[in-house]
């Protein structure tokens, strides 16, 4: 079982590593979709017994996270009419090599963590702060606010993997809130691309500077 | 109960004033006068009897019940605030008058009486809170007095200054009046000077309540506001407002108990003030200017008193500290009336000229017999002469120091010291004095606009003559006024009243000196004026040392006069000179310019106000709106708490 749930959690952050390494704005969106998804069949192993909630639960992000909130980003994409991240602020091959020195460190630190014996053995508690750290740099190192929603999005995922941990004593309610938080949050994400996209005739986060006062 | 119901009538007639201020100017100034009244005798009322008023309704206000209070002290501050409301009340109707600025003067009464209602509640307050509340509300209200004259760039900036200072002092006083309830468990007020615990919330007070007062490291706001604002708010500011916090150290002083060292810090910075003061009024062109330093130099004279009181307290009470402690609060008096005696005066000298410069006056005691000869008279009591008012405060001052001299204790150095300095202070003030007087009033017109001048109408004379009676009364019979000085002290330190160790005798002593020369001035006027009825005057021109064609120009300045002595402070005046000087033998062109600098300001405040300005520029480059370098601050925020709850766990 742990096996199984190992080479999913090292899949999740080689997607990670990807969406890193990617300069064309579909290309990450699909990983972090591909991961979403990886992540939302997660429950349904952990669990030992078949519960028809865990079951929704996994429904339900796979929905939202594969294909709902794509969905939207990619309409975004088309209305601004771009597809690349041209001038990032670290380079791809930099943020690469960054990532890959977060998930060594977050194998680190999870060995050091005195964790539980089950969660010991899984690569749960290291794949989550792999994620989270990744998706912090790339929200950090891109300018394209699309780039930056993707950020977002495996940093949320990152914090979902952590949330495993505790998935017996997690209500369904939070896991169904987080996930209308996250919706609602790439919706508006996605109109105020728009608008910025008409504002300023670019996606470039940077040109907000102005609005800092 | 009369009291209060005299004060109630006071408050009632002030609060008529703030209504009746937009429509009607006549009614205001009747209300007021009679709230001003009515304020005078609740406070003589109570330093006649002795009888405390003390009033807690049971009302509440911002979670605190109301307790207002007279003692002692309140009253013998609500004196002088009476008197100067009153007198600068009646002075205001005519010099601010509707005619001459419609736009300022019906706000202007209505902050004028805010002001006074204001000052009286702060007087009367026993509840840390309400006390605190009264304070902001009547320093803000000072600040749009200040400000009438808005539209001048001057105005503008000293009333900022003002309320940037008033502020700075505003949060010592928060942190004294909070610490002081954290401390205690209630923001009641009232003698507590048995907890020694809270001795070190003195320096707090000492740093608020001093920058009120001006003392001088302090006093930076003073000199422009007091220059700027129109001479019945310089009257009422210097008379009063900077008593307020006398007021403030007085009164917590008497109610606290205070670190050892307090009385040595406070005789020092009086010292300081009075000297330095005094100094940089000798460098002063501008004629308010030169007063508000003088206010300075009192404010010291005043806190040399006080120190060394305070000294006498902490050591057994010894007869001389009571004695300076009679003259500082004395002085307290004495300076508020002849300050602003002064001030109505130079209001005066203002209204007809339209200038405060005193190198374009000259002449004026033609034009304005009345205010040139109260001015004068005002002159002759701030410079410390016999047989006024100023005369009998310092006097008692020094016998304070004469005595601790002589009483060989440990304060006999440290007397002999404020000694010499309170009379090289009060040389310095007469020769200050000798030199306004001289340039302003006396000699020929240095400009046109010294030419065509006009006496003040009576509304603005009445003022000055009561104050200039006030002065005189207070130098020839200052027996009268002992009650009310004594109550004062026995209110600040119940210690004095079972003691009875007050003395009066010199008093009567004083008083017949001062009446006997009062006398012989008089003899030898009449004495003079018949001569000079008997022998006829002719007039001739003054000695020209043989040049030809002399002008008014050519008279002493202010500065000349001055020039020797403001040379020996050169090192904390740092006059700033200009000069083209007369050069070959047919001079084309020469001229010479000489400006006194805020030498706190300019050298201290403002440099570590730019050196404040430029940390926070380099740390506001931290706020640049780029969205990516705030989440990289977010991350190296969690890192370090992660790194601090793992260090702190490995413990």
């Amino acid at each position: 079982m742990s096996g199984t749930m190992n080479l999913l959690i090292g899949l999740a952050m080689g997607l990670s590593l990807l969406a890193l390494a990617s300069s064309r704005l579909p290309s990450v969106i699909r990983a972090a979709a591909f991961q979403g998804m990886i992540l939302g069949t997660l429950p349904l192993l952990l669990e030992e017994k078949f519960h028809w909630l865990v079951v929704a639960v996994a429904i339900g992000t796979i929905t939202v996270k594969g294909f709902i909130i794509p969905n939207l980003l990619r309409r975004a994409l088309r209305a601004a009419n771009i597809d690349r991240e041209v001038e990032p602020l670290i380079g791809f091959v930099p943020s690469l090599l960054l990532g890959a020195a977060a998930i060594i460190a977050a194998a680190a630190l999870g060995s050091a963590l005195p964790l539980l014996p089950e969660h010991a053995k899984t690569l749960l508690v290291p794949g989550s702060f792999a994620t989270v750290v990744c998706g912090f740099i790339l929200l950090m190192a891109r300018t394209k606010a699309i780039s930056q929603v993707c950020g977002y999005l495996i940093l949320e995922n990152g914090i979902y993997l952590f949330g495993l941990l505790l998935i017996n004593s997690t209500p369904l309610l939070v896991e169904a809130g987080i996930l209308l938080d996250l919706t609602v949050a790439v919706f508006v994400i996605g109109i105020i691309v728009d608008r910025i996209q008409r504002e300023f005739d670019t996606l470039d986060t940077r040109k907000l500077t102005s609005l800092r006062e | 109960m009369t009291t209060g119901w005299l004060l109630l009538m006071a408050g009632m007639g002030l609060a008529a004033g703030i209504l009746s201020a937009f429509k009607s100017p006549r009614v205001w100034l009747v209300v007021t006068l009679c709230g001003a009244v009515a304020a005078f005798s609740a406070a003589v009322c109570m330093l006649a009897s002795g009888v405390v008023w003390d009033w807690q309704p049971g009302f509440v206000i911002g979670g605190e019940a109301l307790h207002l209070q007279l003692d002692g002290i309140s009253a013998f501050f609500l004196v002088l605030l009476s008197v100067l409301g009153g007198a600068g009340t009646l002075y205001s109707s005519e010099y601010w008058s509707d005619k001459a600025h419609p736009d300022s003067a019906p706000s202007g009464r209505a902050w004028w009486n805010a002001l006074l209602l204001n000052m009286g509640f702060v007087l009367l307050c026993a509840n840390g809170l309400h006390f605190l509340i009264a304070w902001e509300i009547f320093t803000v209200c000072a600040y749009f007095l200040i400000t009438r004259e808005r539209q001048r760039p001057e105005a503008r900036a000293a009333g900022w200054l003002y309320l940037a200072a008033s502020h700075v002092a505003m949060i010592f006083l928060f942190a004294f009046f909070a610490l002081l309830a954290a401390r205690t468990g209630s923001w009641e007020l009232g003698p507590m000077r048995e907890r020694t615990e809270l001795a070190p919330l003195f320096w707090l007070a000492l740093v608020g309540f001093g920058i009120k007062a001006g003392i001088f490291p302090l006093h930076i706001w003073l000199p422009s506001a007091h220059a700027n604002a129109p001479s019945h708010v310089s009257a009422i500011m210097s008379g009063m407002a900077i008593k307020m916090g006398i007021y403030g150290i007085v009164r917590f002083t008497g109610w606290l108990p205070t670190p050892d060292s307090a009385g040595w810090v406070v005789a020092t910075l009086g010292v300081i003030s009075a000297v330095l003061g005094v100094a940089f009024a000798l460098g002063q062109h501008d004629l308010k200017r030169l007063l508000a330093y003088h206010s300075v130099e009192n404010i010291g004279i005043i806190l040399i008193g006080l120190g060394f009181a305070m000294i006498a307290a902490s050591h057994g009470n010894a007869a001389w500290g009571q004695l300076a402690l009679a003259g500082a609060l004395l002085h307290v008096w004495n300076h508020g009336l002849f300050k602003a005696l002064l001030f109505l005066g130079a209001g005066s000298v203002l209204h007809a000229t339209g200038t405060r410069e005193m190198s374009r006056l000259g002449g004026l005691w033609r034009a304005m017999p009345w205010t040139a000869s109260l001015f004068a008279l005002g002159a002759t009591a701030i410079a410390g002469l016999p047989p006024l008012n100023g005369f009998v405060s310092e006097w008692l001052v020094y016998l304070g120091l004469f005595d601790a001299v002589s009483a060989h204790g440990h304060a006999a150095f440290a007397a002999i010291l404020a000694a010499v300095a309170l009379g090289i202070t009060g040389a310095l003030a007469l020769a200050c004095f000798v030199k306004v007087c001289g340039v302003v009033f006396l000699g020929l017109p240095r400009s046109r606009v010294a030419e065509h001048v006009h006496e003040c109408g009576w509304r603005m004379r009445l003022p000055m003559l009561v104050l200039g009676a006030a002065c005189v009364a207070i130098g020839l019979a200052p027996i009268l006024f002992w009650p009310a000085i004594a109550a004062a002290a026995t209110a600040w330190q119940p210690a004095l009243a079972n003691a009875n160790a007050l003395p009066t005798v010199p008093l009567v002593t004083l008083g017949a000196f001062h009446l006997a020369l009062v006398a012989l001035v008089i003899l030898a006027a009449v004495f003079l004026w018949r001569r000079v009825q008997h022998n006829g005057v002719s007039r001739a021109g003054t000695w020209d040392c043989g040049y030809a064609a002399p002008t008014p120009r050519m008279q002493y300045t202010a500065g000349s006069f001055s020039g020797i002595i403001t040379g020996w402070f050169d090192w904390i005046l740092r006059p700033q000179r200009h000069a083209h000087l007369p050069r070959a033998m047919f001079p084309a062109h020469a001229d010479f310019e000489e400006h006194t600098s805020e030498t706190v300001l300019e050298k201290v405040v403002e440099p570590a106000g730019s050196f404040v300005m430029r940390i926070s520029a380099a740390a506001r480059r931290l706020q640049h709106g780029r969205v990516q370098s705030y989440i990289l601050y977010l991350v190296l925020g969690l890192v370090a708490l992660a790194i601090l709850a793992v260090m702190g766990g490995s413990k």
